[in-house]
C-alpha cells in the first residue's frame, strides 16, 4: 500500500514537473499562427516587452495597449457589451469591479491552459491570476537604512505632516480598494489594537470605525496625493532632500534606483500592515476574435520565459509558483501576513461608501 | 398645388436647401445628444450596480440627483465646492486673458513698439500647446517641497521657496488657463482695434479730450463686444478644461467640476458626472444669454467703414525701448521658455540633474530599457507613436476640411437667409456645441453611439465617430468665420452672377470663395489646430487602436514618464507650427483671422 502511495506521489511530481516545462500543443500554435495577430489591453506597461519577445518567438503580431484600471474596465464594458471588436484578452485589476462589472455579466471568460492546471494553485485559477502586485511603505534611504516608522498611526502625527505621498485613489481603483479594505471588520480591529499598542490608550472614534478614523487622520495630516506612482517614487527617492520623506507606492518602482539615482527602501515590519497587495487577472474577452493567439499568449505569460519582463525585478509575483521571485525580494507567503489583500465581495459592497467618505476629506 | 409650388420655389434657392439640411443634421447631432444626456442622469449605469443597491442596469432612478444636490456635506464636497471652484477659475482666467490679450492687442495695433511681428507670431504659441503642458511647465518652474523631489527651477536659481497657493490649486490653474486662452482676447480685441475707424479718435483729439476719456468713452465701448465674446469663449473653455486642474490641483485636493466629471465617468458613478455636465451646459447658456442681451440692448457701431485706417499710432518716446523689451521678455517667458524646458526635460535621465553627464538620447532613439519607463523604446522608434501621430494628423485634417466646408456653407446660408427663423435656428445650433463642455460632449456621444440607432450601426471604436464629434465641436469656429466672410461681401456680387445665369456651385467656387479665400481658409486652420491639441473631447471615445497623440501624451504625463511626454509635446507643437506656417505662406490665412470679429 505504502509503495503505491509513493509511486503515486512520484508520478504526480513528475507530472507536475513535466507540466511546468510543457510546451503548448502544436495544434494551438498552428491555429494561433493562422490568426497571426492578438490584441491585449493591460494595466501593466511591461506587457510591451513580453509582446516583443512573443512576436519574436511565434511570429504572431501583438498589439499591446497599456490602460489605467478604470479605463480598461470601461472600455471592456462598452466593447464586449456592444459586441465591438477590441481586445482578445486583458490583464486587469480592481477585484470588486472586475467581478461585478465584467465577470458577472459574462464579458470576461476564464481560460486555464492545460499545462497550467496542475501548476497554478487552485485558488488562483478562477478567475485566473496573472500576478500579484504590491504597494508598500517606502522611504528615502539616503540618510538612514532603518525603517522610519513602526506603526501606521505614526503617519497621523504632526511630524509626518506633508511628508507622505500616495497616488490619488480616484485615479486608480486598487488604491480605493486598499482604503476600503482598511475599513473591514478585520483590519479596523487590527488598527484599533495597533493604536492602543502605540499610545497605550483606547482610540476615540469620530467615524464609523478605526479604519475610517485612520484614513481620516492620515488624509488630513497633509497627505499629498499624486497622479502617478512613478512620479511619487521620484519625489520620494531623489537625493539631497532636507526632510525625511516616504510614500505608499508600487514596490517595483524601486527598480529605477540605479538609472534615476534614487534612494528608496521598503519597510516590511510596520504594524498592523506594511502596505497592500492585489491580483492582476488574465482573462479572455467573450467576443475575442483571435481566440487561439490569445490562448497561446496567455500560456506564454504564465511561463518563466514569458514572465521575464516582470520577474527580473522586485515587486512582481507570478501565480505560477515555479517562477522564482527576485533574490532580494520575498515570496507572496512572506507578504501575506504583512499586507492588506482584496476581498472582492467586501469591496463590491463597500467601496462606494468609502470613496464618498474620502471625497469629503479636506486637504489640511 | 399652390403649396407644393411654394415648397418647390423655396427649395430652388440653394441657401434654403442648406439651411434645412443643416437644421435637421444639427438637431440630430446636438439637441438629441442633450436629450440623451438628460436621460442618462435618471438611469442606472453598468458601473453603478455597486452604488445603487439592489438596482439593475437601465433602471429608472433619482439616486444621482439626490446625491449630487441634496446630501449635505457629501453633496457639498462632490458638487457645490467643485462648482464654486470652477466658477472662480473660469472668472479669473477670463479676466486675466482679457487683460493680457487686450494689452498686447493694443500694444501691437496702436503703438509704435518694436518686435511687433515677432511678438504677434509668438503670442499665439500658448494656444497651440496642449493646455496642460503649460501646467507641466509651471510645475517645472515653481514646484516646491510640498510634493518633494527636486525643487523647481525658480527655487533652484533664486533660493526662494514658492508658497503652496502659488504652486498648486486655484491660483496657478487660473493663471495657466488665462495664459493659454489669452490669444483669444488678442485676436478678437486686436481685430476690432485694427479695423476701428480712426476718425472717431481724431475727432475726440481735435476736441481736446484727454487720453483717459478717449479710452473710456470711445475705445472701450467699441471693443466691448469683443471683450464680451472673449469672456464667453474663455469662460466656457476654462470651465471645460480638465487636464490643467488635474495636474495643478491634485496635490492640494483642489477639485473642479471636470475633475469630478472624469472621476465619476471613469469610476463608479457616471450618473453624477452626467448631472454635472448638464449644470455646465446651463452655465454656458446663461453666459451666452447675458452676452446676447447686452449686444441686443446697445446700439451697434459700424467698425469697418473702409475709410481711414491709417490712424496715428501712439508714439512712445523714452519708454519705447523698455516697454518693447518688457513685452518681448513676457512673450518669451510664456511662449518660448516652456518649449525650452520641454526640450531639456526630454533629454535628461535622472530627474532634476541638469549636468551634462546626465544627458541622454534614450527617450528619443534608445531601445527599450526596463529600468526606465516600462521598457518602452525612444519615441522615434515607437510604433505606437507613429500610429498615434498618423491618427492625429488624419483626424485633424479631415475634421478641418469637413468643418471648413460646412462652416463656409453655413455662413453663406445664414447670411443669405438672414431674418428668417430657420437661419437664426441654424446660427444658434452651429454655435451651441461651443457651450458643451468637451468631456461631457464626449460622454454623451459615447453613450449615444455605443449602440446602433436607427439606420446607424454602433459607432463606438470607429474613426468616424472621432471625426463626427470633432466636426460638430469645432463647427462654431468655422461658421463664425464663414458668417463674417459673407457679411463683408456685398450681395450684389452674387446677384450679378445670378443674372448672368451662373449656376450656384460655380458662383461659390469661382466668385465667393476666391474673394474671401483667406477668411474661409482661416475657418479650416483653427479647427485643425484645436483638433491637434485636443484631449478632453476624445479622451472617453478613443479606443486603444485609434489613439491620437494627445491621449498618448496625457498617458505618459500621468504615468510620470516625463521625458517621453515632453518629446511628444514638442512634436505636436512643431507639426502645428509648420502646417500653420505653410498655410500662411501659401494662402495668407492665419489663426488670427479664424475667430473673426
Amino acid at each position: 500500500m505504502k509503495k503505491a502511495h509513493l509511486y503515486a506521489i512520484v508520478i504526480l511530481l513528475f507530472a507536475s514537473l513535466f507540466n511546468a516545462f510543457a510546451e503548448p500543443s502544436q495544434e494551438l500554435v498552428n491555429a494561433a499562427k493562422k490568426e497571426g495577430k492578438v490584441v491585449v489591453y493591460s494595466i501593466t506597461s511591461r506587457i510591451s516587452n513580453a509582446a516583443t519577445a512573443f512576436e519574436k518567438k511565434y511570429g504572431i503580431k501583438v498589439e499591446a495597449y497599456n490602460l489605467k484600471d478604470g479605463e480598461l474596465i470601461e472600455k471592456v464594458t462598452r466593447e464586449v457589451g456592444g459586441n465591438i471588436t477590441g481586445a482578445d484578452f486583458v490583464i486587469c485589476q480592481d477585484s470588486g469591479r472586475v467581478y461585478g462589472q465584467l465577470i458577472a455579466p459574462g464579458y470576461l471568460v476564464n481560460y486555464i491552459p492545460d499545462s497550467m492546471k496542475n501548476v497554478i494553485p487552485k485558488e488562483y485559477q478562477n478567475p485566473l491570476v496573472f500576478q500579484f502586485i504590491n504597494k508598500v511603505f517606502i522611504y528615502n534611504s539616503e540618510k538612514t537604512q532603518n525603517p522610519v516608522i513602526k506603526n501606521v498611526w505614526e503617519l497621523t502625527e504632526p511630524k509626518w505632516k506633508g511628508l507622505v505621498q500616495f497616488k490619488d485613489p480616484k485615479q486608480e481603483g486598487v488604491n480605493a480598494n486598499f482604503l476600503t479594505m482598511v475599513t473591514s471588520p478585520t483590519w479596523s480591529e487590527r488598527l484599533a489594537k495597533a493604536y492602543e499598542d502605540l499610545y497605550g490608550k483606547k482610540l476615540v472614534l469620530t467615524t464609523p470605525n478605526a479604519g475610517y478614523e485612520w484614513i481620516k487622520r492620515w488624509f488630513q495630516n497633509g497627505l499629498i496625493l499624486g497622479n502617478s506612482d512613478t512620479t511619487i517614487s521620484e519625489n520620494i527617492g531623489i537625493k539631497g532632500q532636507k526632510a525625511q520623506t516616504m510614500g505608499l507606492f508600487v514596490y517595483s518602482k524601486t527598480r529605477y534606483d540605479d538609472a534615476k539615482n534614487l534612494a528608496l527602501l521598503p519597510m516590511t515590519e510596520v504594524q498592523p500592515f506594511s502596505g497592500f497587495m492585489y491580483p492582476a487577472f488574465l482573462q479572455m474577452t467573450k467576443n475575442a476574435k483571435n481566440k487561439n493567439a490569445a490562448k497561446l499568449f496567455i500560456e506564454y505569460l504564465l511561463t518563466d520565459e514569458g514572465f521575464k519582463p516582470w520577474s527580473k525585478d522586485v515587486g512582481a509575483y507570478s501565480s505560477n509558483p515555479s517562477i522564482k521571485v527576485d533574490p532580494t525580494d520575498h515570496p507572496v507567503e512572506f507578504w501575506a501576513s504583512r499586507l492588506v489583500f482584496e476581498d472582492p465581495q467586501f469591496l463590491f459592497e463597500n467601496r462606494a461608501d468609502v470613496e464618498e467618505f474620502v471625497n469629503t476629506l479636506e486637504y489640511k | 398645388m399652390r403649396f407644393a409650388n411654394r415648397i418647390k420655389y423655396y427649395f430652388r434657392k440653394p441657401h434654403n436647401v442648406i439651411l434645412v439640411v443643416l437644421a435637421i443634421t444639427l438637431v440630430f447631432l446636438t439637441l438629441l445628444p442633450l436629450a440623451a444626456l438628460i436621460r442618462d442622469t435618471f438611469i442606472v449605469h453598468p458601473s453603478e450596480i455597486m452604488t445603487v443597491r439592489g438596482a439593475k442596469v437601465n433602471d429608472f432612478t433619482l439616486f444621482h440627483w439626490r446625491k449630487v444636490f441634496f446630501d449635505g456635506t457629501k453633496s457639498y464636497k462632490l458638487f457645490y465646492e467643485p462648482l464654486w471652484n470652477t466658477l472662480k477659475v473660469s472668472l479669473f482666467s477670463s479676466i486675466l486673458a482679457i487683460i493680457i490679450g487686450g494689452s498686447f492687442a493694443w500694444l501691437i495695433t496702436r503703438t509704435n513698439i518694436c518686435f511687433k511681428s515677432f511678438i504677434s507670431v509668438v503670442f499665439v504659441f500658448p494656444y497651440i500647446m496642449p493646455s496642460w503642458t503649460l501646467a507641466m511647465a509651471w510645475l517645472n518652474f515653481f514646484r516646491n517641497r510640498l510634493i518633494g523631489g527636486a525643487p523647481g527651477l525658480f527655487t533652484a536659481i533664486t533660493g526662494i521657496p514658492t508658497a503652496n497657493w502659488f504652486a498648486y490649486g486655484l491660483f496657478p490653474t487660473s493663471v495657466v488657463l488665462g495664459l493659454h486662452y489669452s490669444p483669444f482676447a488678442y485676436i478678437l480685441i486686436g481685430g476690432i482695434l485694427r479695423n476701428m475707424d480712426a476718425n472717431l479718435e481724431e475727432a475726440a483729439l481735435i476736441l481736446k479730450s484727454s487720453r483717459a476719456k478717449i479710452i473710456t468713452r470711445i475705445n472701450l465701448p467699441i471693443i466691448m463686444p469683443a471683450i464680451l465674446s472673449t469672456f464667453l469663449l474663455v469662460f466656457s473653455s476654462s470651465m471645460s478644461a480638465f487636464a490643467v486642474p488635474a495636474f495643478l490641483g491634485t496635490p492640494v485636493r483642489f477639485q473642479v467640476l471636470t475633475t469630478q466629471l472624469y472621476r465619476t465617468l471613469n469610476g463608479l458613478n457616471p450618473g453624477y458626472g452626467y448631472i454635472m455636465a448638464v449644470v455646465m451646459i446651463v452655465i454656458g447658456l446663461a453666459i451666452l444669454a447675458m452676452n446676447q442681451w447686452y449686444l441686443g440692448k446697445r446700439k451697434s457701431f459700424v467698425t469697418v467703414t473702409g475709410k481711414s485706417s491709417n490712424f496715428s499710432l501712439i508714439r512712445f518716446k523714452k519708454s519705447k525701448i523698455p516697454l518693447s523689451v518688457i513685452a518681448l521678455l513676457f512673450v518669451v517667458a510664456i511662449a518660448i521658455l516652456p518649449l525650452v524646458t520641454f526640450v531639456i526635460e526630454s533629454f535628461i535621465m535622472a530627474p532634476g540633474d541638469y549636468s551634462f553627464s546626465n544627458f541622454t538620447t534614450q527617450f528619443w532613439v534608445g531601445k527599450g530599457r526596463e529600468d526606465i519607463g516600462g521598457g518602452e523604446p525612444g519615441i522615434l522608434l515607437n510604433k505606437y507613436l507613429y500610429m498615434a501621430f498618423w491618427n492625429s494628423l488624419k483626424l485633424s485634417l479631415i475634421v478641418a476640411i469637413v468643418v471648413g466646408i460646412v462652416g463656409g456653407l453655413a455662413g453663406y446660408a445664414i447670411v443669405r437667409g438672414r431674418g428668417t427663423k430657420i437661419a437664426s435656428l441654424v446660427n444658434s445650433l452651429a454655435f451651441f456645441p461651443y457651450l458643451l463642455p468637451s468631456m461631457a460632449f464626449g460622454a454623451i456621444y459615447l453613450s449615444m453611439f455605443a449602440k446602433p440607432i436607427g439606420f446607424l450601426p454602433s459607432l463606438y471604436g470607429t474613426f468616424f465617430l472621432l471625426v463626427l464629434i470633432g466636426s460638430v465641436k469645432y463647427l462654431p469656429f468655422a461658421s463664425r468665420a464663414g458668417i463674417n466672410a459673407m457679411l463683408q461681401l456685398s450681395g450684389e456680387i452674387e446677384e450679378a452672377a445670378i443674372i448672368m445665369g451662373v449656376p450656384w456651385w460655380k458662383r461659390m467656387m469661382k466668385i465667393l470663395f476666391p474673394i474671401q479665400k483667406s477668411s474661409f481658409l482661416s475657418g479650416f486652420l483653427l479647427p485643425f489646430i484645436s483638433c491637434m491639441r485636443e484631449l478632453s473631447l476624445f479622451v472617453l471615445l478613443i479606443t486603444p487602436a485609434n489613439r491620437v497623440l494627445t491621449t498618448l501624451l496625457f498617458q505618459y504625463n500621468e504615468k510620470g514618464w516625463n521625458q517621453y511626454a515632453n518629446g511628444i509635446n514638442l512634436l505636436i507643437i512643431i507639426v502645428v507650427l509648420l502646417i500653420n506656417l505653410a498655410i500662411n505662406k501659401i494662402t495668407g490665412a492665419s489663426i488670427d483671422k479664424g475667430i473673426g470679429s
